[in-house]
């Protein structure tokens, strides 16, 4: 690796990276968790295989999936149930699904299945023991699913058009791991092989249910899909104001998600030259990409609306990829691209990562964070001082007294305890609060801060409540990547682009957002089969029907 | 006694101590020491009494503070100090065990010493279950559900996904 890693270019500051309306337009890339899974099965040569199966004409009944990984075997076990339409609900409030999933630890014997399918459907409401990886949800997408069911039993193949509008057969809506509901903790699985990377256990579920919708729909319709459409069906995925806080209480894990993804960029920028045949990759990259951007719609016109604008501006921007003869051709691609929408940057930031594997690809091995915050204490208050003054300056330039920077709270609802977004003014348990707002905690431990320096811990003992925000100025001194420079109680705070940083990070593609709070998305679109996994198909970055 | 994994113990832990009423800091380092402590089999009887009197945890994460400061400037990495409790010295040494750094804690009497090296990880195992009497459950689950806000009129209309009706 010594050889082709290029030392990378002086990162972007945390200042422009780290803020709502940047994260809120990335793109996933090649280091991302679900395309990093897939491409270590790619290596391993994989073979999911359909261990047990016990389903009706009608596709309600069993299945068992198994997966050789790094030595170990994980199986999915989907049970798939009879909906009534009517109890069909994206909505993390739903009690039913059309499908729900557990990845197990092995091969699941027939008590292990039987204990599975009578908890799983349960969701929340169930219990899951250490040998439970993952627990997981599906709903149909009805319209896509009867299109290929017809089209199977008439002997034809499905609406392509359709395809390339929706991209799945089932939506989850709840991806658990790591102890939840007594699933196995992370820490039991972090080290094996093909495991270590961030949710990846969850990725490996994804993956095998988007495996199990795939041989759902062709058992149930009769006949066989063609590879290309069956490619381009992914999973779907609904996501909601639940996944946003996590970037807020993982610092330590936002922080190695995002020094990863800016070192890839680094190291691709600092390449100085490029083969003819480099060049032509690069410029074929640029050609998806607007194939992708032309082929992505979504209902929303205002996002819409973005998307036709993005799509256009990088027709602009195509151009720049006719020559990429000479030196520093990323470098040049990445400083043309400064006067452009944060939107081009950072999917030309998602290309210039695709486009050097091997300068970028082992930084997923950097990614997780088994941990936790490894920091120094401050020398005295006047160093906490200075670390406030220097990293959150941001911070302090806000009047957290405003209204409009204030009128947000986060809180865990006591009907499906989870969070939720509330307005203080109008709303009642602003006590309640869940402490996101780090801004302003910050500010108030400033302004407390006394003249005369002293030691923290006495300081503390007369303010234990601005612990919280020693802690993260603490954090940030040695993780730089590790705070959104944004208030996230303001009422201008968009929990979307939470949505679409941490998404991103997983791999997702086609982001479909229905309001400020919720987001749907593809994941696995375009990715092999299971029955493709080898090396030469691990290329399905910004999938692209046709 | 019920298993549970680490996880959920941690975050309910956490969940408890903000129900109690302590603030974010401390609460975050109790679910953390609280899995710790059981993980190890330690009594349960101290940490009821502490989520009784909050200001045990507080005190607690402000003596560990303390310890950490004296040991980041303490050429072996290593302080000491006195706990005459002996159910608040037993999760004084699971907090000190629980840090995310590497710890050595012993005890000679009511003194608590411990040796941090607080830029290496910790390497302590952690077990796959970890036991939890009812007793504990009930009162873990109480506490944190006086963090939980009740539903309202405006909180489900403006919910995600709240009005959802098409489905594709």
């Amino acid at each position: 690796m010594k050889d082709i890693v290029p030392e990378p270019v002086e990162l972007r500051n945390p200042q422009e990276v780290m803020r709502l309306a940047r994260m809120g337009v990335m793109m996933p890339t090649r280091i991302s968790f679900l395309r990093s899974l897939v491409r270590r099965l790619c290596a391993e040569k994989a073979r999911i295989t359909r261990t047990h199966w016990q389903m009706c004409e009608a596709g309600f009944g069993r299945a068992v999936y198994s997966v050789t990984l790094g030595g170990h075997v994980y199986s999915l076990v989907a049970i798939s149930n009879d909906l009534p339409g009517e109890a069909r609900s994206d909505r993390v409030i739903a009690t039913a699904w059309d499908a729900a999933f557990v990845l197990f630890d092995g091969v699941p014997g027939a008590d292990d299945i039987d204990r599975i399918a009578a908890q799983a459907p349960l969701q929340e409401a169930g219990r899951f023991g250490p040998r439970d990886l993952v627990l997981s949800r599906a709903n149909k997408s009805v319209r896509m699913w009867d299109n290929i069911v017809a089209a199977l039993r008439a002997g034809t193949q499905p609406d392509r058009a359709m395809i390339r509008d929706i991209g799945y057969l089932m939506r989850t809506t709840a991806v658990y791991g790591n102890g939840k509901f007594g699933i196995a903790d992370r820490h039991l699985v972090q080290d094996r092989p093909g495991l270590s990377g961030p949710f990846a256990v969850e990725m490996l579920a994804v993956y095998m249910i988007r495996h199990f919708t795939l041989d759902l729909v062709q058992h149930v319709g009769g006949g066989a899909l063609d590879r290309a459409l069956a490619r381009h069906l992914g999973i779907g995925n609904a996501t909601g104001l639940g996944m946003a806080p996590f970037l807020v209480t993982h610092p330590v894990l936002l922080n190695n998600w995002m020094l990863a993804r800016e070192t890839a960029l680094g190291r691709a920028r600092a390449v100085p030259d490029l083969a003819p045949e480099a060049q032509a990759h690069v410029a074929g990259l640029a050609r998806r990409a607007a194939a992708h951007l032309a082929e992505w719609h979504v209902p929303g016109p205002e996002d819409d609306s973005l998307l036709r604008t993005l799509e256009a501006d990088w027709a602009r921007f195509a151009p720049r990829f006719d020559d990429l003869s000479g030196t520093d051709p990323l470098d040049r691609l990445w400083q043309a691209a400064q006067g452009e929408t944060p939107a081009l940057q950072e999917l030309l930031a998602a290309l210039l990562i695709e486009a050097v594997p091997e300068a970028v690809d082992g930084l997923t091995e950097c990614m997780a964070d088994p941990f936790g915050p490894l920091v120094a204490p401050f020398e005295d208050t006047d160093d906490l001082r200075t670390a406030i003054a220097r990293d959150w300056a941001w911070a302090l330039e806000q009047d957290h007294a405003d209204p409009a920077l204030c009128r947000r709270f986060w809180y865990v609802s006591m009907a499906k305890l989870e969070p939720r977004l509330g307005d203080r003014f109008q709303e009642p348990g602003a006590e309640l609060e869940t402490p996101l707002d780090i801004a302003r905690r910050v500010a108030a431990l400033h302004c407390d801060l006394p003249d005369a320096p002293g030691r923290v811990s006495d300081f503390l003992a007369l303010h234990p409540e601005h612990a919280h925000a020693v802690n993260r100025v603490a954090v940030l001194r040695r993780y730089p990547y590790a705070e959104i420079r944004d208030s996230l109680i303001a009422a201008t705070c968009r929990p979307i682009d939470m949505l679409r940083c941490k998404l991103s990070f997983f791999g997702a593609t086609k982001f479909d957002p229905k309001s400020d709070l919720w987001t749907r998305i593809t994941l696995a679109q375009g990715a092999p089969l299971g029955d493709e996994l080898s090396p030469e198909n691990e290329d399905w970055w910004l999938p692209v029907l046709g | 006694m019920m298993d549970w994994s680490w996880t959920e113990l941690q975050a309910l832990g956490v969940k408890a101590a903000s129900g109690a009423q302590v603030p974010p800091a401390q609460a975050l380092a109790f679910g953390a020491m609280l899995a710790r402590h059981l993980a190890d089999e330690g009594d349960e009887a101290p940490v009821l009494r502490a989520l009784e009197a909050p200001d045990t945890i507080v005190a607690l994460a402000h003596a560990v503070e303390r310890l950490v400061e004296a040991a980041s400037i303490s050429p072996a990495g290593t302080a000491s100090t006195r706990e005459g409790d002996a159910g608040r010295r037993a999760l004084l040494v699971s907090w000190l065990n629980g840090l995310p750094c590497r710890s050595e804690v012993s005890v000679a009497g009511d003194t608590v010493r411990a040796m941090l090296s607080l830029v290496e990880p910790s390497t302590r195992a952690r077990p796959v279950r970890i036991a939890v009497s009812q007793r504990l459950a009930d009162a873990l689950h109480d506490l944190a559900a006086r963090t939980y806000v009740p539903d309202s009129a405006a909180s489900r209309a403006g919910g995600a996904g709240a009005g959802l009706m098409e489905l594709d």
